[in-house]
């Protein structure tokens, strides 16, 4: 096979701007586009937001959630929308931006104009940033993901790329723009947001608490890129926030919205406070200078717990040395092994709480789950008290072996042996430490929680997770908070006053009877909350369990927290809340993993792509991959490229379709024997890597990987062809050597698949619609998330008491469950992914560009002329051997 | 009750339309593979007896594209949903390589001429009967000739027959009670499924 042109380094794929990265010193000299500077020259013609009589009803809601609001923003101005939890201020701004019905359906009625326009007029004349950081993320690097907005206004593809680097360097993202956006932590992520917003040069930036989940000193760098930002292009800009402190120096004017969704307080943030402080406290809202409120003092029926708790002051659980370690899987990349806790150790004492604090990316939330047994250690041991111990037939481990290292052997009349002495007396006698225990009838308890089955977890720990929408497990409220209490086997009256309440207490009790996947995300964190103290377990982890609260319903959250602890319950909750740290008994402050790569912190060094999210900051393990970020960055020496690599994905997938005429073709297994050895030939071509450089690994492994799937399909063409074939073992064979022919192809090229690069080939040079494409792909981007939100579901399960441990039908009726709970998650993802891609513009982008090329090259020719030839092969074999 | 149809043109798909398939895709693509795993026991052992009840275990690989039909009613969503959940169940890697993209495209255009005869304006049993037909029998004819050249016609056409029926029934049923499902739990109130939930709870 010739050698095709230039080898390329973005194999993987391609991405705008790539060039800018030569020298990224000059990205902090660039400026933004010409007319950002026209626009800051003319204030006169550019925005103010204009609200007037807005009201608006969700279909399934009697009352209205906006009800007749008016409201006037000047330009420039910057507001602060404060009020209480469900008063519409998310809402109002879904308004300005024009997107109330981009993910929802009512009734609607009123005007909101930008600069005396509807905001859909001009697509991203208002930029829109979600509280959760990477919700709107749509593309697999930064700067494709900063480029979106630009292609959806048909912006040239040459004249995106000085846009994308200057809006990267305005929120000061200095990491390469071929870093996968999965890499950040959650502050770069809402920086990426940022970016993306103002690339499209808006007029009005709208904010829905953008630091909400951000520890407090990622919170304020972000504070400070708006604060940069909007000064620099003179934005008028909406902040909706729960805590007003940290904004309140940065905005021009305080409204504040009520429960009913009416303006209550509008004017400068000072004189505002100062006359209403007090009453704004009162309906809950964080205002500066308001002492945090009194933990609500609650009179909490005893559960009758199965298994008690531990006396006051004694450890419940121990974590020692603990590691954690996360795998996660892209399309068209392998797995990817991070670390999210390096050897922490961690002990909690019945009647204390303990805080866990540090930044995003420390694996507090790892750290938690591992020390509860929610998630097996990768090293390290996890240990309960021995009281808390369930007996060993409770063990997922099979019954008599008890496995676990640490249990406790109770048995009255062992005799021991040891091999190292001749000694057979009792044990007290055997001082060896290598004896072996023999006796018959033992009981062992297992002190490790990982391995306990899900009902012998759920008795002792109970989880309140960060995302509480995706782990209901109920249909109504009430049930939802006794499901464990059910599934313990706690006496029914007991249990019903205990959680009647909780409810109360967490301002429930009115939704008792609705399904909980139709409440506000905050009254789901509470009944989560609920849901965990319900059966008085031992041990409590709530995970951030603060968020997003308002005052009042704060107090509900920590006084049932702290009577929790007074009950002689363990505690132990991740946090950033400094009022949840000062009530603390204990504080235990966790750092990122250490890292071999060059570590940084906010603002960062151009070598932290290896980092994931908010758990993982560190690739120790990284297979074979296509991609030009993992080669170019992460090696001294650059990996070498096999030629499939170097074929786009439109060239590949024919070459692997067009085995498709295959079956028309092939008539015997002797036809089909030569066609696989063409193709097993032009595949085995198709992985040299020439060159200079790393050879590549697991090339031939990988192609096997996925022919072994292959096998199950052969065997059953190959058995069914000879069973209602005539029973000939030629029939047979050749009937299995044409799928075998099918196959093949594919298991050599789909690794070298990029579901991005196959969507712009397929947009510009089939063109397919582009919007279903870039649909396509931005789901494509996500397919990861679903393990994630597939393995939190199941964990709920378990922690819950619920998961089916055995029995065929528990197992399917639980697979039911989880997999619904997978499309809820997934249409919940679709909804707010949306509302991102609708505030850049999409809605209105049939005609786009593309950021990525879609090159039609030599190496192209070539897949498609090897496909050409095996069926070239199959025609001579069929001239050769026909009949 | 008269079935809520997407709002008009029924051709002008909304951001969240297209999202919406292309989540039900992925979600069902990556069930696809793992049930792509665990099917071929059954599967073989009833091909073991008589290969066209293999029909049996296969009626899942239609549900998602029904599902997606039932949930966004616009013209192309049963084809763009299966296609959808063909990919990345190839992409991850199943038996059938790259191959699966034929499957889903023939699956998913079967039932959307099923609900095209209706005008997409009926998302009740008459479609779901006649696209889940078509979707299983464009499959049936698609094997015929990749996998299943030696077998005598009438094996061929009880193959035919028996997928068509399995996708019909079963298939419809599994997607009626997702859909269903999705929608009490609220998942699907941007789109006509929700609303008919909403307008139930409402009277």
């Amino acid at each position: 096979m010739p050698r095709p042109e230039s080898p390329r380094v973005e194999a993987g794929k391609s991405s705008a701007g790539t060039e800018q990265l030569e020298d990224s010193k000059s990205i902090q000299h660039l400026e933004p586009g010409d007319e950002i500077e026209k626009a800051a020259q003319r204030p006169g013609l550019a925005a103010a937001v204009q609200v007037r009589g807005l009201t608006w009803r969700p279909y399934g809601r009697s009352r209205p959630v906006l009800e007749n609001l008016e409201l006037t923003i000047a330009h420039g101005e910057r507001i602060l929308l404060a009020g209480p939890s469900g008063s519409g201020k998310s809402t109002l701004l879904r308004a300005i931006a024009g997107l109330l019905l981009t993910a929802d359906s009512g009734e609607l009625s009123g005007t909101v104009t930008i600069a005396g326009v509807p905001p859909q007029d001009r697509a991203g004349a208002v930029g829109l940033v979600l509280q959760d950081p990477g919700a709107g993320v749509v593309a697999s690097t930064l700067g494709r993901d900063v480029a979106f907005g630009l292609e959806n206004v048909s912006v040239p593809r040459v004249r995106m790329s000085d846009r994308v680097s200057a809006a990267l360097a305005e929120v000061g993202l200095t990491m390469p723009e071929t870093s996968s956006p999965a890499t950040l932590s959650g502050g770069e992520s809402q920086r990426l947001a940022l970016a993306g917003a103002l690339v499209m040069e808006p007029s009005v930036l709208l904010l829905d608490e953008p630091t909400a989940m951000l520890d407090p000193e990622t919170a304020a760098t972000v504070r400070e890129v708006v604060d940069r930002v909007a000064r620099r292009r003179h934005l008028t800009v909406v902040v909706v926030e729960h805590r007003l402190e940290g904004w309140l120096d940065q905005v021009d004017r305080l409204v504040v919205l009520d429960a009913h969704g009416g303006v209550v307080a509008d004017g400068p943030a000072g004189p505002v406070l100062q006359e209403q402080g007090e009453a704004l406290a009162a309906q809950g809202i964080w205002v500066p200078g308001v002492p945090d409120p009194e933990l609500l003092v609650i009179d909490l029926p005893p559960s009758g717990g199965a298994v008690g708790l531990v006396p006051d002051g004694e450890t419940v659980v121990s974590a020692q040395s603990v590691t954690v370690q996360h795998r996660s899987r892209r399309l068209g990349e392998s797995s990817r092994v991070t670390v999210a806790v390096r050897d922490e150790s961690l002990a909690v004492a019945a009647a204390e709480t303990v805080a866990l604090v540090g930044p995003s990316g420390a694996g507090k939330s790892s750290l938690l789950t591992a020390s509860g047994g929610l998630v097996a250690p990768t090293s390290g041991q996890v240990t309960v008290a021995d009281r808390l111990a369930p007996p060993d037939r409770e063990c997922t481990s099979p019954d008599r072996e008890c496995t676990c290292p640490d249990r406790e052997c109770t048995c009255p009349d062992r005799e021991c042996t040891c091999p190292d002495r001749e000694c057979s007396s009792p044990d007290r006698e055997c001082s060896s430490p290598d004896r072996e225990c023999t006796c018959p009838d033992r009981q062992c308890t297992c002190a490790q929680p990982d391995r306990w089955r899900s009902k012998a977890l759920a008795r002792v720990v109970a989880w309140v997770p960060q995302r509480a929408a995706t782990t209901i497990v109920a249909r109504t409220v009430r049930d939802e908070v006794l499901t464990t209490p059910r599934a313990i086997g706690l006496d029914p009256a007991a249990s019903a006053s205990r959680a009647d309440v909780l409810l109360a207490t967490l301002g429930l009790a009115h939704l008792a009877d609705v399904d909980p996947r139709n409440i506000s995300g905050g009254e789901q964190r509470r009944l989560a909350v609920a849901a965990a103290i319900a059966h008085g377990p031992a041990l409590v982890l709530a995970d951030e369990p603060t968020v997003g609260q308002d005052r009042l319903t704060w107090s509900a959250v920590m006084g049932v927290l702290a009577t929790a602890e007074r009950e002689g319950s363990g505690v132990l909750v991740t946090t950033h809340d400094a009022g949840v740290i000062d009530r603390a008994r204990r504080v235990v402050r966790l750092e990122p993993p250490a890292s071999p790569s060059p570590p940084g912190g906010e603002g960062g060094s151009a070598h932290r792509h290896a980092r994931e999210t908010t758990h993982a900051r560190e690739t120790t393990h990284a297979q074979e991959t296509t991609h030009a970020q993992e080669t170019t960055h992460e090696q001294e020496e650059a990996q070498r490229h096999t030629l499939i690599s170097r074929v786009g994905p439109l060239g590949l997938l024919l070459a692997a379709l067009s085995v498709l005429v295959l079956p028309a073709l092939l008539e015997n297994w002797r036809q089909g024997l030569a066609v696989l050895a063409a193709e097993v030939l032009l595949g085995l071509v198709g992985l040299i890597a020439p060159g200079r450089g790393r050879a590549p690994t697991g090339r031939i492994a990988g192609v096997l990987r996925r022919l072994a799937p292959a096998l199950l399909a052969v065997v059953g063409v190959g058995w069914s062809a000879w069973l209602l074939g005539g029973r000939d073992v030629e029939v047979a064979a050749g009937a299995a050597l044409r799928v075998t022919c099918l196959v093949v192809p594919s298991a050599f090229v789909v690794g070298y698949l990029d579901p991005e690069r196959l969507g712009d080939h397929l947009a510009q040079r089939l063109h397919l619609p582009a919007r279903v494409v870039v649909a396509a792909t931005a789901a494509l981007q996500r397919v990861q998330s679903f393990d994630v939100l597939w393995a939190e579901l199941l964990t709920t399960r378990r922690v819950r008491g619920i998961r089916a441990d055995h029995g065929p039908v528990a197992k399917l009726r639980e697979l039911g469950a989880v997999t619904v709970g997978l499309l809820v998650g997934a249409l919940g993802q679709a909804a707010v992914l949306a509302l991102a891609m609708d505030a850049r513009g999409f809605a209105g982008a049939h005609r786009r560009t593309w950021a990525g090329d879609a090159p039609w090259r030599l190496a192209d020719s070539l897949a498609v002329l090897a496909g050409l030839a095996v069926i070239a092969v199959a025609v001579a074999a069929r001239a050769v051997w026909s009949g | 009750m008269k079935d809520i149809t997407a709002s008009a043109p029924l051709g002008r798909w909304r951001t969240i339309d297209l999202l919406t398939c292309a989540f039900l895709g992925v979600a069902f693509g990556v069930a696809y593979w793992g049930w792509g795993l665990i099917y071929e026991a059954p599967s073989t052992f009833v091909k073991a007896a008589f290969p066209p009840l293999a029909a049996l275990f296969a009626w899942p690989w239609l549900v998602a594209g029904i599902v997606g039909m039932l949930v966004i009613r616009r013209p192309g969503a049963a084809v763009f949903t299966e296609l959808l959940a063909a990919i990345v169940s190839a992409l991850i890697g199943t038996q059938w390589g790259l191959t699966t993209l034929v499957s889903g495209f023939v699956q998913g255009l079967g039932v959307e001429l099923g609900f095209a005869a209706f005008g997409y304006a009926a998302f009740r049993w008459g479609p779901l009967l006649v696209g889940g037909f078509l979707g299983g029998a464009f499959e049936a004819v698609y094997e015929w000739y990749s996998y299943w050249q030696d077998w005598a016609w009438g094996y061929k056409l009880a193959y035919l027959l028996l997928f068509g029926a399995c996708v019909a029934v079963f298939g419809s049923l599994l997607a009626l009670g997702l859909t269903r499902l999705l929608a009490k739990a609220g998942a699907l109130n941007p789109f006509p499924p929700g609303q008919e939930v909403r307008e139930r709870q409402a009277v």
